[in-house]
C-alpha cells in the first residue's frame, strides 16, 4: 500500500535527520571536534607551574591550533610538571630554541600552551624537549595586588574626615569602603566634582581607631574582584606625622582602568601578539634547566 | 471458523445466560436473568430504554462482568475466561456497534482488513480478495478507497458489518443497527442481516427498538424489563400474551408498568404546598 | 471517573500520579506485544515526530537567534562576546533544547495524541478493537508511547542544531563575532558526555517518556464525551508542562 510506504519513508527520513543532527552536535560543537587530528609527533616541555592546564588543552602557535596536550605528569626529581605535547605532523619544524608558555584564553577561559618560535635552524625531533618554557602566569597574583578583600566598615561610631582628590574615581560612590592593607577602616562619605580644579573631591570617614595614618600615605581607587564595586585603598607612607581630621591626602592614584591593565595581559588566543623577545628576555625562563 | 470440537451440535443454544445479576452504581440492571439464544436463528432483544440491552451484549462478549451468574457462549463460561481465552472467543464473534466504530485512521478497505491483518498472517493477495468479497456482500466494493468520514451513516454501518463478518464468525451481535437510518438504508441493513443468517447460518442477536423491522427478520423476541425477561416468543405471538408489559411496549402506551413519571416525591410537597392550607 | 471530591486537591493529584504510574506499568507490559504492531509504531512516529518537525525547527532557530542577540548585548559589557558560542551551546544543550522541545512537543504532539485517543474512545473505536480481539493497550497506547519516546530525543537534536545555527547566524553573520572564535570557544568548552549526552539525550528521553505517558493516559482515561476530550487535552498540556519543569530540576540536580 502506497499510503503505508509513504509513512515509512517519511518516518525514516525523520529518524535519519534526527541522528544527523545528533552526530553534528556531538562531533562539530564539542571537544570531540578538537581531538580529531592526523598523524602527530610528541614534544616534551617542563613547566615549574602549569596552573589549570588540562589534558587535551590546545597547543597553539601564533594563535593557531597545532596540537594538544597529551599528558601531564609530575617529575618528582625536578619538582616540575612534565607536559607531553602532541603536535600535528604538518608543523614539525619547531626550532629548538622556541619558548613554550602557558596562557589563559580570555579572562575566565581555559589555559593552553603557546609556542613562540625561536630563530635556531635546528628543529625539535619527535620525542624531543623544548628547553625554554615559562610557567602559567598567575593572573590572580598579578591582579591580586589590585584587588582587595571583601568586607566593609560599619563601625562608624567615631570617625574623622580626610579629603582626597582624584582625576578619575571610576565608579566610586558614597558608602564605598575605605581599606588599608585590605581591611576596612572607614567609608566614603561623599564624592563631588570640584568645579574649579575639575577633579573629584572624595571625603573619607575613617574610624578614630586608625588615627595614626602617616601624612604621606597614598589613596587609590581600586576594584574588588573583576567586576566588583570600587573602593578606596590607603597605602601607608613612612612619615612620622599622622593625618588629622579634615586633612587632604596629597598622594592619590585614580581609578585604574582594569581593562587597560588586563588588556596587555589577555592574549585572547595569540602569544604572537607579544613583541618578540619580550617574554623570554625580561623574565628568565623558569623551567630552564 | 467455528471450532468443530468445541461446538457441540447437541446444544441447541449458542448462548446461555443463567442467573445473571448486575448492579451498576446502585441500580440493579439484571436481576437473576435467564436467557437462551438458539443457534442459527435471529434473536431480537427488546425492551424500554435503559433496561440494559446493550449491557447484555457486553456481558456476552466479556466486556463487562456481572456480579453473579453465568454466561455460557459455545460451551465456555465467559466471566471465568482468561484474557487470552476471551480474545480467542471474540475472534469468533462479530459485533456491530451502534455508531459503527470504524477506525478513522484507515480507509474502508483497511478497516475491513484490520481483523485479518491483526490475527492472520495472510498474503496480501488473499487479504485483498477476502476484503473485496466481504465488501461486495454489503454492496460497497466501489467504496473501498473512501475514508470513514466520507461515508453516510448507512454506508458506515454496512462497512462495519463487512468488518464484523470478515472472519466468518459463529455469532454476530447487532447493537441498535437501525438507529438513524433512512428507510432505504434500513431495508438494506435488514436484508443483509437476513441474508447473512440464511446463507452463512450465523447466529444473530439483535438489540433494537424498531418493532416493524424486527418483525420482518427475528425468529425469536425477548422482552426485557426490570432486569428480567418479561415476555418471549416469536414475533407473531409475543404481543398476544396479554401481560401489561407487552401491551404497553408493543402498543406504545404512555403509562403502564413503565411509568411516565420518573419516581419522585409528592408533587404538592415539592411545590411547597402543605396539605390543608391554602 | 471524577468521583473523588474536589476539595482534596493533594489526594486527587496523588491519585492521578499513582494511576498514571500503574498505567505506565500496563503500557510497559504491553510493549513486547506491541512489537507485532511495529507498523503502527512507525505510523505514530510519523505523526508525533515528523509532523512536529516544522514547529521544532522554527522555534529552535528563533531560540538560538534570541540567545545570540541577548548574549551579544550582555557579554559585550564585559568584552566577552567571544564566549557567546560557548554560552549559546551550553544553554541550549543543557536546558533550553530539552525543555523547550518538550513543551512544544506536549503542545503539538501530546494534545493530538490525547484528543485522538479520547475520540477513539468516544466513537467506540477502542471498544471495537477489544471486540476484534485486539488489545488496545498494545495497539493504541504502547505505539504512541514508544513513538513519543523515540521522537523526543531526535526532535531535541534537531532543535539544538537549529539553535546553534540561529545563534551563529545572529552572533557571527549579523553582529560580527569572529567565526573561528565562536566555534573554537564552543568546542573547547562543550563536552560530549556532560552536555550532549546528559543534557540533550537523557533529558529529552525522560521528557519524551513523561509527555507521551501523560498524553496517552489522559486520552485513555477521559470520559468519552466531547467535553471530556476537550478537558483532557487541556490537562495534558498543563500536567506535561509542570512535569517537564519539575523533572528538569530533578534531572539537573542528579545529572549535572
Amino acid at each position: 500500500m502506497s499510503q503505508r510506504n509513504s509513512y515509512a519513508v517519511g518516518t525514516g527520513l525523520f529518524i535519519v535527520l534526527g541522528f544527523a543532527a545528533l552526530a553534528y552536535l556531538a562531533t562539530q560543537t564539542t571537544s570531540v571536534a578538537n581531538s580529531r587530528q592526523g598523524r602527530s609527533y610528541t614534544v616534551e616541555a617542563h613547566f615549574a607551574n602549569i596552573g589549570q592546564l588540562k589534558e587535551r588543552a590546545p597547543v597553539k602557535v601564533a594563535g593557531v591550533r597545532v596540537g594538544q596536550v597529551q599528558s601531564i605528569a609530575l617529575d618528582p626529581a625536578r619538582e616540575a610538571a612534565d607536559v607531553k605535547l602532541s603536535i600535528d605532523q604538518r608543523y614539525s619544524k619547531i626550532p629548538v630554541d622556541s619558548v613554550a608558555t602557558i596562557y589563559t584564553s580570555g579572562l575566565l577561559g581555559d589555559q593552553y600552551v603557546g609556542i613562540q618560535y625561536g630563530s635556531s635552524a635546528k628543529s625539535v625531533a619527535d620525542g624531543g624537549t623544548l628547553a625554554l618554557t615559562r610557567p602559567a602566569q598567575q593572573l590572580e597574583e598579578m591582579l591580586g595586588k589590585f584587588f582587595g578583600a571583601g568586607g566593609s566598615a560599619d563601625n562608624l561610631g567615631g570617625t574623622y574626615l580626610l579629603k582626597a582628590r582624584f582625576t578619575n574615581v571610576g565608579a566610586l560612590s558614597a558608602g564605598a569602603p575605605v581599606k588599608m592593607a585590605g581591611v576596612a577602616i572607614g567609608s566614603v562619605q561623599s564624592v563631588q566634582a570640584d568645579p574649579v580644579k575639575l577633579d573629584a573631591l572624595v571625603t573619607l570617614a575613617i574610624d578614630k581607631k586608625y588615627g595614626q595614618i602617616p601624612d604621606d600615605s597614598a589613596a587609590a581607587v581600586f576594584t574588588s574582584g573583576l567586576i566588583g564595586t570600587q573602593y578606596v585603598a590607603i597605602q601607608p607612607g613612612g612619615s612620622p606625622e599622622p593625618l588629622k581630621d579634615g586633612d587632604e591626602m596629597v598622594l592619590t592614584q585614580s581609578a585604574m582602568q582594569l581593562e587597560d591593565l588586563i588588556g596587555k595581559f589577555l592574549v585572547n588566543g595569540s602569544p604572537g601578539d607579544k613583541k618578540p623577545g619580550e617574554g623570554s628576555s625580561s623574565t628568565p625562563p623558569a623551567g630552564k634547566q | 471458523m467455528t471450532d468443530p470440537v468445541r461446538a457441540t451440535p447437541a446444544d441447541s443454544a449458542l448462548v446461555r445466560v443463567r442467573g445473571l445479576t448486575t448492579v451498576l452504581n446502585g441500580k440493579t440492571i439484571f436481576d437473576a436473568l435467564d436467557l437462551d439464544i438458539p443457534r442459527g436463528k435471529i434473536t431480537a432483544i427488546m425492551g424500554p430504554s435503559g433496561t440494559g440491552k446493550t449491557t447484555l451484549l457486553k456481558h456476552i462478549t466479556g466486556q463487562m462482568r456481572g456480579d453473579a451468574g453465568e454466561v455460557w457462549v459455545d460451551g465456555q463460561n465467559v466471566p471465568a475466561l482468561s484474557r487470552e481465552k476471551l480474545f480467542e472467543l471474540r475472534e469468533r464473534i462479530g459485533y456491530l456497534f451502534q455508531n459503527s466504530a470504524l477506525l478513522t485512521d484507515f480507509d474502508v478497505f483497511e478497516n475491513v482488513a484490520f481483523p485479518l491483518r491483526q490475527h492472520a498472517d495472510l498474503p496480501e493477495v488473499l487479504v485483498r480478495n477476502l476484503v473485496l468479497m466481504k465488501l461486495q456482500a454489503v454492496g460497497l466494493r466501489g467504496a473501498a478507497a473512501l475514508m470513514p468520514s466520507e461515508l453516510s451513516g448507512g454506508m458506515a454501518r454496512r462497512v462495519a458489518l463487512a468488518r464484523a463478518i470478515v472472519f466468518d464468525p459463529m455469532l454476530i451481535l447487532y447493537d441498535e443497527p437501525f438507529v438513524g437510518l433512512d428507510p432505504i438504508a434500513l431495508n438494506q441493513v435488514l436484508r443483509l442481516i437476513r441474508t447473512l443468517n440464511e446463507t452463512l447460518g450465523i447466529t444473530s442477536v439483535l438489540v433494537a427498538h424498531e418493532l416493524e423491522a424486527i418483525k420482518q427478520v427475528a425468529d425469536h423476541i425477548y422482552l426485557i424489563a426490570n432486569g428480567k425477561v418479561v415476555a418471549q416468543g416469536d414475533p407473531k405471538t409475543i404481543a398476544d400474551d396479554g401481560s401489561p408489559w407487552t401491551r404497553q411496549f408493543f402498543g406504545g402506551e404512555i403509562d403502564g408498568p413503565v411509568p411516565f413519571q420518573y419516581p419522585a416525591g409528592d408533587l404538592a410537597q415539592s411545590l411547597g404546598f402543605v396539605r390543608g392550607q391554602v | 471517573m471524577n468521583a473523588q471530591p474536589r476539595h482534596n486537591v493533594v489526594a486527587n493529584a496523588l491519585a492521578q500520579i499513582g494511576a498514571c504510574g500503574l498505567f505506565l506499568l500496563t503500557i510497559l507490559a504491553a510493549v513486547p506485544r506491541s512489537f507485532r504492531h511495529g507498523r503502527e509504531t512507525v505510523r505514530q512516529l510519523w505523526f508525533v515526530g515528523a509532523m512536529s518537525l516544522t514547529i521544532i525547527m522554527v522555534c529552535g532557530l528563533f531560540v538560538g537567534m534570541v540567545l545570540g542577540l541577548q548574549l551579544y548585548y550582555v557579554l559585550s559589557i564585559f568584552g566577552g562576546t567571544a564566549a557567546s558560542g560557548t554560552v549559546v551551546a551550553i544553554a541550549i544543550y543543557r536546558e533550553l533544547g530539552p525543555v523547550v522541545t518538550a513543551l512544544l512537543f506536549a503542545g503539538r504532539a501530546g494534545t493530538s495524541v490525547t484528543a485522538e485517543i479520547g475520540l477513539m474512545r468516544a466513537t467506540d473505536q477502542i471498544a471495537a478493537m477489544e471486540m476484534m480481539a485486539v488489545d488496545p493497550i498494545a495497539y493504541v497506547a504502547a505505539p504512541r508511547f514508544l513513538a513519543g519516546l523515540i521522537a523526543m530525543p531526535l526532535l531535541c537534536c534537531v532543535f539544538c542544531a537549529l539553535g546553534i545555527f540561529g545563534g551563529h547566524l545572529v552572533g557571527v553573520t549579523w553582529l560580527g563575532i569572529d567565526n573561528g572564535t565562536f566555534w573554537s570557544n564552543m568546542t573547547a568548552t562543550v563536552d560530549v558526555w556532560k552536555d550532549v549526552v546528559n543534557g540533550v539525550l537523557y533529558k529529552s528521553l525522560a521528557f519524551g517518556a513523561v509527555v507521551s505517558l501523560i498524553a496517552v493516559y489522559q486520552g485513555y482515561t477521559t470520559p468519552p464525551t466531547s467535553e471530556g476530550v476537550a478537558y483532557a487535552t487541556t490537562r495534558t498540556v498543563v500536567a506535561s508542562s509542570i512535569a517537564i519543569l519539575a523533572l528538569d530540576f530533578v534531572l539537573t540536580a542528579f545529572l549535572m
